[in-house]
């Protein structure tokens, strides 16, 4: 199974401890929303899980597989949809599979109703400056579902998005996994959106980056705009909230600094 | 920014091309006007008509042929060679650092050195023929080439680097699928760039010493003060000049649209 563990892993820039023994496990399948203030290291940990960033201590592992670098068992959407300007829509999809040299017939079939599932048919030859920001953020979900990953790393895919939007995009993504179940790894600051995504979400402190609490969300699903005026879903937030104010007062003084 | 100038354009009711036809038209009766009643004078100045009747003389004696072909030659001969060297070298030296800091001091001197004036020489050792113009024009060219190029590798986003990365792309895999086509514009800018420079090789160095071409030409209207073929040659190279660009406006709006906005 592609079980997600994270053991004893510590990560220093320099001086600056941005991530400080951090022990998790992540089951096959499972939603996990990863919460905290700015600079908690919530970037740094999924990058070390993409394989771009060194562990210092420690490791990550992957299906039992210690994670030494990038790799097609991880889909990474970007926070800034990063689509090359001079791909169309389905070139910019198919990226991965072409780096692998794996892109053929079937594949591009399959492709195309990866596309139809994120709500992109008919936007296969467009280019990325044709589509709105929630268009864009679609592509870069569908160019990280196309490798078919074990995992995927989503760092604060709807931050750049209006409010309406975002909330459209909460539901699709969660229909989207509902229909693969893959295993998610989702950063955001927004609380209500790690609540109303996940089945747990890990709050994070800061200085040093550490795991704060892991938190279960028993929420039933599918989960609708309805769910979040629940007094339970309220209380998550509200407990969450709690948890990292003093955290993100701080940040937000010392970054003013 | 474009939008608030359309709008603008809309209020008169004329379109882009109208007001540019409306200020050349205005130009060329100014520049009539003048020659005819201020410096009516064709020692000193051919009116746009004198201008006209002259280039059709030199097209019915065949003359101007001979001088547009010459120069032709020298032009796409040197500027070919140096868009082809100029390209190979920018992605070496952006690709390479010994290459880079082996060819950097070369490049750097070379670009901000006026080659133009070491035309002399080059007619010394190649003779007043073509060859010692191409050397001129790919030389003029060549280094406008090599630095954009090079520039537009440097310049490649990081993100798309890292995007790609994460997926799981090899060095040569990100060269040829993200550098080199975030490059794209630079080098096209970099060709564009190598046209007025060429152009300017072409006069300059037949003017140090040719037998035919279009600086040829103007060195000898000059001479015999024939003012009115001195300007025809002069509007074929600004006519050239202006097809060549517009040519290249046309190639960026197709192979990199992704620019205009
Ligand atoms: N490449 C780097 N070099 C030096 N320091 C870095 C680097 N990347 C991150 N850091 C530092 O590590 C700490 C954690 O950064 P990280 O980006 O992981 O935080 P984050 O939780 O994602 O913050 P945000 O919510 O603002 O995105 C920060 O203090 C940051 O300044
Ligand atoms: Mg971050």
């Amino acid at each position: 199974m592609s079980k997600l563990v994270s053991s004893g892993l510590s990560k220093w820039f320099g001086d600056l401890q941005a991530l400080a023994d951090v022990n998790l496990t992540v089951e096959d399948g499972e939603f996990v929303a990863l919460v905290g203030p700015s600079g908690c290291g919530k970037t740094t940990f999924l990058r070390t899980v993409a394989g771009l960033e060194a562990a210092d201590e420690g490791a990550v592992y992957l299906a039992d597989k210690k994670i030494e670098g990038p790799g097609r068992d991880r889909g990474f959407v970007f926070q800034q949809d990063s689509l090359l300007p001079w791909r169309t829509v389905m070139e910019n999809t198919v990226v991965g599979l072409e780096l692998a040299g794996r892109l053929d017939a079937t594949e591009t079939a399959r492709v195309r109703k990866l596309l139809e599932l994120v709500g992109l048919a008919g936007f296969e030859n467009y280019h990325p400056r044709q589509l709105s920001g929630g268009m864009r953020q679609r592509v870069n979900l569908a160019r990280a579902l196309a490798i078919d990953p074990k995992v995927l790393l989503m760092d604060e895919p709807f931050s750049a998005l209006d409010a309406q939007t975002r909330e459209i995009m909460q539901t699709e993504l969660q229909r989207i996994w509902e229909e693969g179940r893959k295993t998610v790894l989702f950063v955001t600051h927004q609380i209500d959106e790690a609540v109303f995504l996940a089945d747990r979400v890990l709050v994070f402190a800061r200085r040093p980056g550490r795991l704060l609490e892991d938190i279960r969300i028993d929420l039933p699903r599918p989960r609708n705009m309805a769910t979040k005026r629940r007094p339970e879903f309220v209380a998550l937030v509200d407990r969450i909230w709690r948890l990292i104010e003093n955290d993100v007062r701080e940040s937000v003084l010392v970054e003013k600094i | 920014m474009s939008g608030k100038a359309q709008s603008v354009v809309k209020k008169q009711g004329l379109a882009p091309w109208q007001i540019s036809l409306l200020s050349v038209t205005s130009g060329l009766f100014v520049w009539q006007m003048i020659s005819d009643y201020v410096i009516a004078n064709p020692l000193f100045l051919a009116s746009p008509l004198q201008v006209v009747k002259a280039l059709m003389r030199l097209i019915e004696t065949g003359e101007l042929w001979k001088h547009v072909y010459t120069s032709g030659i020298e032009f796409f001969a040197g500027y070919a060679i140096a868009a082809v060297i100029g390209i190979c070298v920018g992605l070496l030296i952006a690709t390479s650092a010994f290459a880079k800091h082996w060819l950097q001091p070369w490049i750097s001197g070379f670009y901000a050195t006026p080659t133009v004036a070491l035309g002399p020489l080059f007619i010394l050792w190649l003779g007043i023929g073509v060859w010692s113009k191409i050397v001129i024009v790919f030389l003029l060219v060549v280094f406008a080439v090599i630095i954009n190029t090079e520039a537009g590798i440097r310049s490649t986003s990081e993100r798309y680097l890292e995007m790609m990365r994460a997926f799981g792309a090899t060095p040569r895999q990100l060269f040829f699928k993200v550098s080199l086509p975030s490059a794209t514009p630079f080098i096209l800018a970099g060709l564009k760039l190598g046209i007025g420079r060429g152009l300017i090789g072409v006069v300059v160095a037949e003017l140090f010493g040719s037998r035919l071409g279009l600086g040829r030409l103007i060195g000898a209207s000059a001479d015999s003060f024939n003012m009115p073929e001195l300007f025809a040659a002069v509007s074929i190279l600004a006519a050239s000049g202006i097809a060549m660009n517009s040519a290249f406006a046309w190639l960026e709006a197709r192979l990199v649209p992704w620019t205009k906005d």
